[in-house]
C-alpha cells in the first residue's frame, strides 16, 4: 500500500450537543476536552501512518462551516508553546493550528444567545470541493512523477454528536452523490445520540464505515482500529460497520422522514402526501391519480401523528388534497 | 369396435400377435389377448422405416411423435405375404404420417378429406370430397377431423378465440393458466402449496398475475404462416415400381403451386380422362417433370412418355437469358442496383465475369421456380399480391426518401427544463428547523455551553500529553468491533448447511407468507391502474379479502414458533432460524400492525 491518503475530518462543534454529550451518563458520554486529546492523537497518528499523507479539518460550527487546518493551506504557528522536547515538531504544529483556529472561531460566538444548526453541510461540500482540488491539482504537474489523481486515495471523516437535521436531507444526499462520483469514501463516528439516518446512508452509499462508539472513553481506540486504514486497505483489514441501514428518506414539503412516500414522475421529488402539482418542477398531476393514490393511503393521518384522533379514511378522500405548505 | 382399415400377423418383441390399423389406430394385441397392448393413435405416428426388401426379416418400424424409438413389427407371415401386407401398412402409415406432417403447420380451411394409397399413380379426392368410383374407405371428413393431433386441434381453436379479448372465457382461462404454470415450476410450485392446499382461491392467485397470462395469450395468438416447403412429390419404388402416395393435401398444394395443372384438371376431369387416370398420367408426363424440385430425375426420366393431353399444356423450358415471367412491380430506383450501373462506367468497377446470369442453363428453370415459388410465399404472408404503389414522381417524395432520421443531429431537441421553484429553500435548508430532534432531552443554555467549549480549547497541550484511554473501556471497545467484524466474516465463510427438509419447510413458510403479504397490500393499495385491472373488487370485496389474508398472516409467528422448535431435532441451532425468517416477520408484523391501526381508525370517533 504505498499510496498516500488524505483525510478531511469533519468535527461537529455544537455546543449544546457537546455539553449533554458531556453530562450524559447513560449512555456514557464524553467530554469535549477528553475528545480533543484524543482526536489530536489520532490526527498525528493518520501524519505518522506516510509522509505524502494529508490532512485537512472542518469545523461543523452553529450555523458556520470553517477550515481549521490543512496540509496544504498557512501553518499558523504562533511560536507562543514553548518548544516539547517529547512532542516531534510537525505535530506540535498541527495540533497548535487546529486548536488555536478553533479557539479562535467560537471566540466569535461571544453574544450569540440561541444556537443555530450546525453548518454540516457546509463542511460536507467544502471538504468534497477540497478534495477535488487536491485530487485534480496533484494530476496536473507532471514533475511530482507518481503522485497522480488517482494515487490519491481520498476520504471524508464526519465526528457526529448531532441528531439529523431532516431539512437538509436533499444537500445531504447531493452531497453523497457528488462524493460517489469524485470515490471519496465518508466513514462516519457517532460519538453520542440517536443513529443518524443520513448518515449512515452517506457511509453506505459511498461504501464507508458507520461506527457508533459505545464506550466514548476509548474514543481513540475505535478511531484507530476503524478509521486509519485507508479505504484501499480495507480490502485486508476489515473495519466494523453497520449492517442495518436505514433508507428512509425525507420528505421535500415538511421534511418528514417517511416510509412511504409520493415521487413526482417528472422531477423525482419526494412528498409526503400526494400532491396536486408538484411544487419543484409544477408538474401538475390529473386529479383521478390524486384521488386514488389518496385512496391508497387510510393511515396516513394515524401514522403521521398518532396521538390525534384520525378522521375516517372515507372522510377524506372527498375533500380536496391539503395545499403543499410552502416553506422558506 | 371401429372398422378395421388393414390387418396381419405380426410380432412385437419376439411376441407372436395380430398388427391392425384402425380407423383412428395402430393397434397390436398379443396372440390370445383381446385387449391390443399396443395401441397408438393416428396423431401420433411420425416416422416410418423397414427392413430392406431382400432381408430375411420383414419388419416395420413405426416412430411417435414424442417418442423416436417408437415400435418395432416383424411380420410374420410367409415372406411373400408379409411383403404385401407390410406394403399395404406402410401405404397407409405413409399417408397418416404426411397428413400428420401436413397438419403441424396450420391449414385449417383445408377440408382433409379422406386419403387413399394406391399402388402406382392413382386417383385421389379432390379437394371436394365425394365417394370414390373405386374401391377404398369412402368419404369421412367428420372422423377425420375429430383424428387431427389433440394439441394442434386445440390451440388452432384458441387461435380465433384468443384474437379477440384473451382471457374472457373461462375455459381458454384455465387452458392459459395450466400453461402458465407449466412453463414456470417455481410458480406451479407455489400454487400447489396455496391453491391446492385451500389457502386462497385460483382467482386470487392469479390477481395481480395478469400480465403472465395476458403474454402468454399474446404468445398464443400469433399465427403461424405456410410452410416454406416446394411442394415436390416424391416417388417411391418398391420392387421396380413406382409409387406416388396422392393426399388432398397435395394435390391441393400442387393445384396451388402449378395452377397449369388445376387447369388440365379442369379441363380434362371427368371428361376425357378419369381421376385415376389423370394422376396417373400427370406423374409420367413432361410436364411433371418439368416442376420436379430438383434436377436429379434419373429415377423418373425413363418413364416420361409423350401425352397427347398433358403435352397441350407444357410450357416452353424457362431458361433464357430473361426469365419468362418477369416481376410485375417495378423495382425502387432507391434499391435497383441495376438503376446506377452506367453511371460510373470510365471509374467503375470491372464487370464480373465469374458471375453471369444463366452461364448454366440447366439450374436456370429451378432458380426461377424457387424465386416464384418464394414469391408467392411472401404474398400469402401479405394477404395477396403485394399492393403496386404507384409513386408520385415528384422530387420532394424522393427526397423525403433519402431523408433518414438517423442523420438527424438531434442536439436541437433540449429536452425538458427542470424548472424548479423556489430555489433559494433548496439551499437554506436551515429556515426550517424541525423540532423533532431538539426537543427531546435537557434543555442547555446556549451561553453556558459556549462556555464550556471555550475551556476545553484552553491547555489542551498539557492534556494531550497527559492522554491515557481507559483500558476497559478500550477493552470492551476492541471486543465489539472485533466481534462487529468476526459476525461478518462468519456469515461470509459459512456454507449452507440446513438440512434439506427444514430447509424446504423454511422456504414454503416464507413463500407462502410472501404470497398472502401481497395479496394483503393488493387488497388494500388500489390497483396500479385502473385500465388493466381485468376483474375490479368491490371494496367490500376487497375489505373481506384483506381481513383473510390478516388471518393467515396472524399464524405466520405460530408456523415460525414450529420451525424454531423443530430445529434442535434436525441438528440445528434454533437462533439460526429465527434471524433467517426475522425478516419475513418483521414485514408480517408491519402488515398486523397497518391492519389494527386502520380498523382502530375506522371504528373511531365520526
Amino acid at each position: 500500500m504505498d499510496k498516500p491518503s488524505h483525510l478531511s475530518v469533519i468535527l461537529d462543534l455544537s455546543p449544546t450537543q457537546w455539553a449533554l454529550c458531556a453530562q450524559s451518563t447513560n449512555p456514557p458520554g464524553i467530554s469535549l476536552q477528553a475528545f480533543l486529546s484524543q482526536l489530536l492523537a489520532f490526527f498525528n497518528a493518520h501524519i505518522a501512518c506516510k509522509d505524502e499523507n494529508t490532512l485537512a479539518v472542518f469545523g461543523a460550527l452553529p450555523g458556520q462551516s470553517v477550515l481549521l487546518y490543512s496540509s496544504t493551506g498557512e501553518v499558523v504557528a504562533k511560536d507562543t508553546e514553548p518548544t516539547d522536547p517529547n512532542t516531534y515538531r510537525p505535530f506540535k504544529t498541527l495540533d497548535a493550528t487546529v486548536m488555536n483556529s478553533l479557539a479562535e472561531h467560537i471566540a466569535s460566538f461571544d453574544g450569540v444567545s440561541e444556537e443555530a444548526p450546525i453548518g454540516l453541510v457546509g463542511c460536507l461540500t467544502k471538504a468534497l470541493c477540497y478534495i477535488n482540488r487536491v485530487t485534480s491539482n496533484s494530476s496536473t504537474p507532471s514533475s511530482e512523477g507518481e503522485g497522480s489523481a488517482a494515487s490519491v486515495d481520498p476520504r471524508i471523516l464526519v465526528l457526529s454528536v448531532s441528531p439529523d437535521q431532516s431539512s437538509t436531507y436533499i444537500p445531504i444526499m447531493n452531497s453523497i452523490f457528488s462524493a460517489q462520483k469524485l470515490r471519496v469514501t465518508i466513514d462516519v463516528c457517532k460519538i453520542y445520540g440517536a443513529e443518524n439516518v443520513f448518515l449512515q446512508q452517506a457511509a453506505h452509499l459511498t461504501g464507508g464505515a458507520y461506527v457508533q462508539v459505545e464506550k466514548p472513553d476509548a474514543l481513540l481506540q475505535y478511531m484507530m482500529m476503524s478509521f486509519l486504514p485507508p479505504p484501499a486497505l480495507r480490502q485486508l483489514i476489515s473495519v466494523p460497520t453497520q449492517d442495518r441501514v436505514d433508507f428512509r428518506a425525507a420528505c421535500f414539503c415538511h421534511k418528514r422522514i417517511v416510509e412511504i412516500g409520493f415521487v413526482c414522475s417528472v422531477c423525482l421529488s419526494i412528498f409526503c402526501q400526494p400532491v396536486p402539482v408538484c411544487s419543484t418542477c409544477r408538474t401538475k398531476f390529473p386529479i383521478k391519480t390524486l384521488q386514488r393514490l389518496n385512496a391508497s393511503r387510510p393511515l396516513a393521518i394515524s401514522a403521521s401523528t398518532p396521538g390525534t384522533p384520525a378522521r375516517p379514511p372515507a372522510q377524506r378522500n372527498g375533500t380536496a388534497t391539503p395545499a403543499t405548505p410552502r416553506p422558506g | 369396435m371401429p372398422s378395421i382399415v388393414c390387418s396381419a400377423q405380426a410380432s412385437y418383441k419376439k411376441l407372436p400377435g395380430l398388427l391392425e390399423l384402425t380407423e383412428s389406430h395402430l393397434q397390436w394385441t398379443k396372440a390370445g389377448d383381446k385387449v391390443p397392448s399396443v395401441k397408438v393413435a393416428h396423431s401420433e405416428a411420425a416416422s416410418l422405416s423397414r427392413s430392406k426388401v431382400g432381408a430375411a426379416q420383414v419388419r416395420l418400424k413405426v416412430g411417435l411423435v414424442n417418442d423416436e424409438t417408437g415400435h418395432n413389427f416383424t411380420f410374420t407371415s410367409p415372406q411373400a405375404v408379409a411383403l404385401a401386407e407390410r406394403e399395404k401398412f406402410e401405404a397407409e402409415l405413409t399417408n397418416i404420417i404426411a397428413r400428420n406432417r401436413a397438419n403441424a403447420p396450420v391449414t385449417p380451411q383445408l377440408p382433409s378429406g379422406p386419403t387413399i394409397a394406391v399402388p402406382t399413380p392413382s386417383p385421389a379426392t379432390p379437394s371436394t370430397p365425394r365417394p370414390l368410383p373405386h374401391g377404398g374407405t369412402p368419404a369421412r371428413p367428420t372422423p377425420h377431423l375429430s383424428r387431427a393431433p389433440p394439441s394442434r386441434a386445440a390451440s388452432v381453436a384458441s387461435d380465433s378465440r384468443t384474437s379477440g379479448t384473451p382471457v374472457s372465457d373461462p375455459t381458454s382461462d384455465f387452458r392459459l393458466r395450466k400453461k402458465v404454470l407449466l412453463s414456470n415450476p417455481e410458480l406451479a410450485q407455489l400454487h400447489r402449496e396455496l391453491v391446492m392446499g385451500g389457502h386462497i382461491s385460483e382467482n386470487e392467485f392469479w390477481e395481480g398475475r395478469e400480465h403472465l397470462l395476458l403474454a402468454q395469450a399474446a404468445a398464443e395468438s400469433q399465427k403461424k404462416g405456410k410452410p416454406g416447403q416446394l411442394v415436390d412429390p416424391r416417388p417411391q419404388t418398391v420392387d421396380g415400381e413406382i409409387k406416388i402416395v396422392i393426399t388432398p393435401q397435395l394435390v391441393h398444394d400442387i393445384f396451388e403451386e402449378f395452377p397449369i395443372v388445376a387447369k388440365a384438371y379442369n379441363d380434362n376431369v371427368p371428361g376425357k380422362l378419369s381421376e385415376e387416370q389423370f394422376w396417373s398420367r400427370y406423374f409420367q408426363s413432361k410436364l411433371f417433370n418439368s416442376h420436379r424440385a430438383s434436377i436429379r430425375s434419373s429415377a423418373a426420366q425413363h418413364v416420361v412418355k409423350d401425352d397427347p393431353i398433358f403435352d397441350e399444356y407444357l410450357e416452353k423450358e424457362d431458361d433464357d437469358i430473361e426469365p419468362r415471367r418477369l416481376r410485375e412491380e417495378r423495382v425502387d430506383t432507391f434499391i435497383d442496383l441495376a438503376a446506377t450501373s452506367v453511371d460510373h462506367e470510365e471509374t467503375g468497377n470491372e464487370k464480373d465475369v465469374t458471375m453471369q446470369a444463366g452461364k448454366q442453363k440447366a439450374v436456370l428453370p429451378l432458380i426461377r421456380k424457387f424465386n416464384e415459388h418464394s414469391t408467392r410465399l411472401l404474398d400469402t404472408a401479405l394477404g395477396g399480391p403485394a399492393v403496386k404503389r404507384r409513386r408520385t414522381e415528384s422530387g420532394d417524395e424522393r427526397l423525403a426518401q433519402l431523408d433518414l432520421e438517423d442523420l438527424h443531429d438531434n442536439q436541437t431537441s433540449t429536452g425538458i427544463l427542470l424548472d424548479m421553484q423556489d430555489r433559494q429553500r433548496y439551499f437554506d435548508g436551515r429556515a426550517v428547523v424541525t423540532g423533532d430532534g431538539a426537543a427531546a432531552g435537557p434543555k442547555v443554555d446556549f451561553r453556558e455551553a459556549l462556555q464550556q467549549v471555550k475551556s476545553s480549547t484552553q491547555d489542551w497541550s498539557a492534556r494531550l500529553a497527559q492522554l491515557k484511554i481507559d483500558k476497559k473501556a478500550g477493552d470492551a471497545a476492541l471486543v465489539s468491533m472485533t466481534q462487529n467484524v468476526a459476525s461478518r466474516l462468519d456469515v461470509k465463510m459459512r456454507k449452507h448447511d440446513l438440512p434439506e427438509g427444514l430447509f424446504r419447510q423454511m422456504t414454503t413458510c416464507q413463500t407462502a407468507a410472501n404470497e398472502f403479504l401481497r395479496q394483503f397490500w393488493l387488497a388494500i393499495y388500489p390497483p396500479p391502474s385502473e385500465a388493466q385491472m381485468l376483474t375490479v373488487a368491490t371494496p367490500a370485496q376487497k375489505a373481506a379479502k384483506a381481513a383473510k389474508m390478516i388471518a393467515y398472516l396472524g399464524k405466520t409467528h405460530e408456523k415460525v414458533e414450529a420451525l424454531v422448535r423443530t430445529a434442535p431435532q434436525e441438528g440445528v441451532d434454533p437462533a439460526r432460524i429465527k434471524v433467517a425468517m426475522k425478516p419475513v416477520l418483521d414485514a408480517v408484523d408491519k402488515a398486523l400492525e397497518y391492519w389494527r391501526l386502520k380498523n382502530a381508525n375506522t371504528k373511531g370517533p365520526r
